[in-house]
């Protein structure tokens, strides 16, 4: 972290602690609501479905290809991948005894590291433990078991806590939400101007889908890619399409993103894997 | 004869020198992409193309194309500049007026 974002983030604990600066639960009643009043007959659990929820043609597309899904046979994948010992006999549930249906526990605060943890990133230390090796984050088969997590966790309702008894917590959301909002590249856009400001309007020919829901349904199959990818992954595209340098998968900065994210979802349905354009 | 000697080697001189015409330059413009470079990287505001228009001019100053490479080494070094002004003006960014 570097020393601009040190001091905004210890001021900004300072202000929220002195009720000078909204809240996480202040902020989530403001995020959410800006979607209500924007989209006053779309229910919370349909904004998980993303641009599909606001876009009827695009919907009538998608339901098509739902009928027969194209991260199906990741997820059959997945699920080897996750009964499969390692070579030392263990399993990926002896690191996560509560799985498969792992989704409503990440992303989370770990103390103990003073960092937000992600399931990605959960399950590849869980690999390093056991002697094997870890996975790429962007695609693959690491992809391919979150699929599989995603599937078993679907309907679980987000439920991300900012613990209060630890301030690294509130700081590194604070990083995440600084992040979505602090506009970047060359194209001078933030995560915000396209999914806050101008969603529901068209970039070209394309629909700017709600940020409300886009954390519920990770990893996704998207028709552009031809397979199936990562949230991070998704991060770092968005930048690269603003001309920002990306970060990597699983970084600091998109681990805090995806903790402020994933929070402004918080009680709408896991829904993932799915499918997009 | 020696006038012919005289003049092919100035003719030599004159294209080394005019091959060479910019090397000055372009060092010093790519000493200072890379150092607005690192100074955008350390406020997370980097742009895309930085790197990339670096490699860019490195790869043109190989060919002894300084002409091209000064050029690239001064937008990557605009660019490092912006992207690092950029972030400074986004320090305190946060939730925008419209959404309260």
């Amino acid at each position: 972290m570097n020393l601009i974002q040190r001091i905004a983030a210890g001021l900004a604990i300072a202000a929220v602690s002195t009720g000078l600066l909204a809240s996480p639960e202040d902020d989530l009643k403001a995020f959410q609501g800006f979607f209500h009043k924007r989209f006053p007959d779309v229910s919370n659990a349909e904004l998980g479905n993303g641009v599909y929820a606001i876009d009827p043609v695009g919907r009538a597309n998608w339901e098509a290809i739902e009928e027969f899904p194209p991260y199906e046979p990741m997820i059959d994948q997945g699920h080897e991948m996750w009964d499969k010992p390692f070579a030392n006999g263990k399993h990926y549930k002896d690191c996560l005894p509560d799985g498969p249906a792992l989704g409503k526990e990440f992303p989370h605060w770990d103390k103990k590291s003073g960092r937000v943890v992600t399931l990605p990133l959960a399950l590849n230390e869980c690999r390093e433990v056991n002697g094997e090796k870890p996975l790429p984050y962007n695609k693959g088969k690491l992809a391919s078991l979150l699929a599989y997590l995603a599937f078993e966790s679907r309907g679980q309702l987000i439920d991300v806590k900012i613990p209060k008894d630890d301030p690294r917590a509130l700081e590194a959301y604070e990083k995440g939400k600084h992040f979505y909002f602090a506009r970047r590249g060359q194209l001078n856009f933030s995560c915000a101007t396209c999914h806050m400001q101008s969603t529901g309007m068209r970039i070209r020919s394309e629909i700017l889908s709600p940020a409300l829901g886009q954390a519920t349904h990770w990893p996704v199959y998207r028709s552009k890619w031809g397979e199936l990818g990562t949230l991070h992954r998704r991060f770092g595209g968005c930048n690269k399409n603003v001309r920002a340098k990306a970060f990597p998968a699983q970084s600091e900065e998109y681990r805090d993103l995806e903790y402020f994210l994933t929070y402004m979802s918080n009680g709408l349905p896991l829904n993932g894997p799915a499918a997009r354009k | 004869m020696r006038g012919v000697m005289l003049t092919i080697t100035l003719m030599l001189v004159g294209c080394a020198t005019t091959a060479l015409a910019g090397q000055p330059e372009y060092q010093k413009a790519l000493a200072d992409a890379k150092a607005a470079q690192k100074k955008a990287a350390s406020v997370d505001g980097e742009w895309r193309d930085v790197g990339k228009l670096i490699k860019q001019a490195e790869a043109a100053a190989a060919k002894k194309e300084y002409d091209t490479a000064l050029k690239l080494a001064d937008e990557a070094k605009a660019q490092g500049e912006l992207g690092y002004a950029q972030a400074m003006s986004q320090k305190n960014a946060g939730f925008p007026s419209y959404v309260k």
